[in-house]
């Protein structure tokens, strides 16, 4: 038991239950008097195994917020933790190495390495620490490949396969290595809806059954539906969060948000 | 529109072969020149038309590399362009119309680069002969400034790099208008499409021209002419490895890229060498023509020394100084065919920038996902060593092939029995450095770039 009862600055996420937060994050392109400031004082903390929805309309900073809470961009100012590791000040290789081990990505689209066979993109991020995944690790990977049918897919390349198998290659590979967190652009964006929901309903299982926490940047209040909590944005600040919701509850609640901008 | 530059190569390529073919014919007038001036039995006459000849077919060599070359570079340029080229499609050009324009550009391009170089040959063969007169060691006339044949040359340059430059648009034909809108990143391509014409004659090719040079060795354990028949089968084998590179390089790429290890960089680094098997053919065929020439003559040529040796020695107990010569000969034509190894080297160096280039999202995903940014570079450079490396060793195996089948049809009658190749260690020395060169010069520039990306703005391009 740690003897740290008061919650701080310094506290660790971990300690809030959290895999990821960030705090007063500000990010600003360009300089005055052109500058553009796409985050503007933004705190926020991943809960551990909760699939949260990022949304906002257009230009309202939440690919950014995704991107500097991965590690692939750096604040203007504000401070970012993964796990209970902060981030903000890290070296590109440490960077490289956190984003390698601990975090999963599934991108709108490329997402996979075009020249690799389905199983080897599933397989990459243990090769790039150089090494083979253990039993344990096949296992695992196996029982993702299963569930999500990709089994008889292992050895086609991505440019074999249809826009909803390769996002589940995708999302194969951003489980495979179990890291605490999943980031996830706009993962449905560029499917049908059919195969958009299928998708999702896979992501969330997978995450749910694993404990993986999931932080997806949508502007869909469709794919927002599958998610535990729902984090609107605008203009670079947080103006809801909400418990998750149907469909319907969720774009009722963003055409009042836009109402009010 | 994607600027001037994309040419660069072009021209650089066509400047190289025709500055090299106003060399060749510039030093030929100032050796005739020299021997008419004091030209008793006219025999000046019979030299001009022999080192006219010698020159020429060096010149066809290294004008058919540049080429091959420009094939490529164009149709890299095309590949670069595809959104461009879907774009005006969907608002209503014609795929001719988009080809004629960019076959056009590279004819400008092979009409500068052929006319620059004339220049700079023309210039480096007046400067050589000055500074030769200056030290004594050409005698002191009026030699001429230019060739009559050196426009008549650039001309064939410039045309060549035109049908080249036709050659290599092809692929315009296959965009699509559709593609301007399309989110998806460059295509898997696999760019071989059936092609069995191809592949029959390139097989029929090896198989006549081994023939020929299995029956050269035959006839030339009887007497000497069998060096003819060896000279046709190496002429008709080696035009079907060309036109057979496409079916053939790939697998050799992919045999060069496992021998890189399994690392993560090493692998999606072959696998990027062996992508597109046509480009990758072209961008290494004209390293391999290059180097099967030189390893001919030389190994040849050393072969063929060390069989007069052999032959004098047990004939006389003496070495004829003959074999020093012979060498040297053997040298000098290995050197004039370097120079179409040096045009291959351009264009490889140029296939590999460009394609890093074109794939910058692919190297944002990488970065993405954890390789750090000197996987990344030795990324680029397992590229560029799997396309070296297999050019080096596929034209000094068959150059050592062709160099000790010539040497023995046409000396092994004298000797009475095959002797082995002699292959001299300064030649696969030189061989493997100027592969480890061309690596790192091919793939400075991409590495860099390539690990220089951020990945946010990788991804987003």
């Amino acid at each position: 038991m740690r003897l740290r009862s008061v919650v701080s600055m310094d506290t660790i996420p971990s300690d809030l239950g959290l895999v990821a937060r960030v705090t007063n994050l500000v990010k600003t392109y360009g300089v005055a008097p052109t500058s553009v400031t796409a985050l503007d004082g933004v705190s926020l903390g991943i809960r551990r195994g909760e699939f949260t929805a990022i949304m906002g309309p257009s230009g309202s900073g939440k690919s950014t917020l995704m991107h500097i809470m991965a590690g692939l961009d750096t604040p203007t100012s504000g401070r970012v933790w993964i796990g209970d590791d902060e981030i903000t000040g890290m070296n590109d290789r440490e960077l490289t190495l956190t984003r390698r081990r601990r975090v999963g990505f599934v991108f709108q689209s490329f997402n996979l390495v075009p020249t690799l066979d389905v199983g080897a993109n599933i397989r990459f991020p243990f090769e790039l620490d150089g090494r083979t995944p253990d039993a344990a690790e096949r296992a695992w990977i196996d029982e993702i490949v299963g569930s999500l049918g990709l089994a008889d897919r292992l050895r086609h390349r991505p440019s074999e396969l249809s826009g909803g198998q390769q996002q589940r290659v995708a999302i194969a590979r951003a489980l495979a290595s179990r890291p605490a967190l999943v980031f996830a652009d706009e993962p449905t964006g560029n499917l049908d809806s059919r195969t958009g929901r299928e998708v999702l309903r896979l992501l969330a299982s997978a995450a749910s059954q694993s404990g993986q926490s999931i932080a997806m940047v949508t502007h869909d209040p469709i794919a927002a539906s599958h998610a535990d909590r729902v984090v609107v944005l605008a203009d670079g600040r947080i103006v809801a969060d909400l418990p998750g919701g149907t469909a319907e509850e969720i774009s009722r609640a963003m055409l009042e948000i836009e109402a009010r901008a | 529109m994607s600027g001037r530059r994309d040419h660069a190569p072009t021209v650089l390529v066509a400047a190289l072969s025709s500055a090299f073919g106003t060399g060749l014919f510039g030093v030929t007038d100032v050796l005739v020149a020299t021997v008419r001036a004091d030209d008793m039995w006219g025999q000046s006459d019979a030299m001009q038309i022999i080192l006219t000849i010698v020159s020429a077919v060096f010149i066809a060599i290294a004008v058919y590399v540049s080429g091959v070359v420009t094939v490529n570079t164009v149709a890299t340029v095309v590949a670069g362009r595809t959104r461009e080229i879907a774009l005006t499609r969907l608002l209503g050009a014609t795929a001719g119309s988009r080809r004629r324009i960019l076959a056009r550009e590279g004819l400008v391009a092979g009409l500068v680069g052929a006319l620059l170089g004339v220049a700079v040959g023309a210039g480096l063969v007046i400067g050589g002969t000055r500074l030769a007169v200056l030290a004594g060691a050409l005698p002191d006339l009026d030699y001429p400034a230019l060739s009559p044949l050196a426009l008549p040359l650039a001309g064939l340059v410039a045309l060549t790099t035109w049908v080249a430059a036709w050659v290599g648009t092809r692929r315009v034909l296959d965009v699509s208008p559709i593609a301007a809108l399309a989110a998806a990143g460059p295509a898997d391509g696999d760019e071989v499409r059936r092609r069995r014409g191809r592949r029959a004659v390139a097989i029929v090719s090896v198989a006549l021209g081994s023939l020929l040079l299995v029956g050269a060795l035959v006839v030339g354990m009887q007497d000497a002419s069998g060096m003819l028949i060896g000279v046709v089968g190496g002429i008709v084998s080696f035009t079907g490895v060309v036109i057979g590179a496409v079916f053939v390089v790939p697998i050799v790429l992919r045999g060069v890229g496992a021998l890189l290890g399994r690392g993560a960089a090493a692998r999606v680094g072959a696998a990027n060498a062996t992508r597109y098997p046509e480009r990758s053919s072209r961008s290494t065929i004209g390293l391999i023509i290059g180097v099967t020439l030189v390893t001919t003559f030389i190994v040849a040529g050393s072969t063929l020394g060390e069989m007069i040796r052999v032959k004098s020695a047990a004939t006389f107990g003496s070495t004829e100084p003959v074999d020093g010569l012979l060498a040297q000969l053997m040298g000098v034509f290995g050197v004039l065919v370097g120079y179409s190894a040096l045009i291959a080297a351009v264009g490889l160096v140029n296939a590999l920038t460009v394609g890093v280039l074109q794939r910058t999202r692919e190297f944002g995903l990488l970065r993405a996902l954890g390789f750090s940014r000197s996987q990344v570079r030795a990324t680029v450079i397992a590229e560029a060593s799997t396309l070296t490396i297999t050019a080096v060793v596929c034209g000094l195996v068959l150059g050592i092939l062709y160099g000790w089948i010539g040497a023995n049809s046409l000396f092994a009658s004298e000797l009475g029995r095959l002797a082995p190749p002699v292959v001299p260690w300064w030649l696969v020395v030189g061989v493997a450095a100027v592969a480890a060169v061309l690596t790192i010069v091919a793939s400075l520039v991409p590495a860099r770039r390539a690990a220089a990306l951020s990945p946010v703005v990788a991804l987003a391009a």
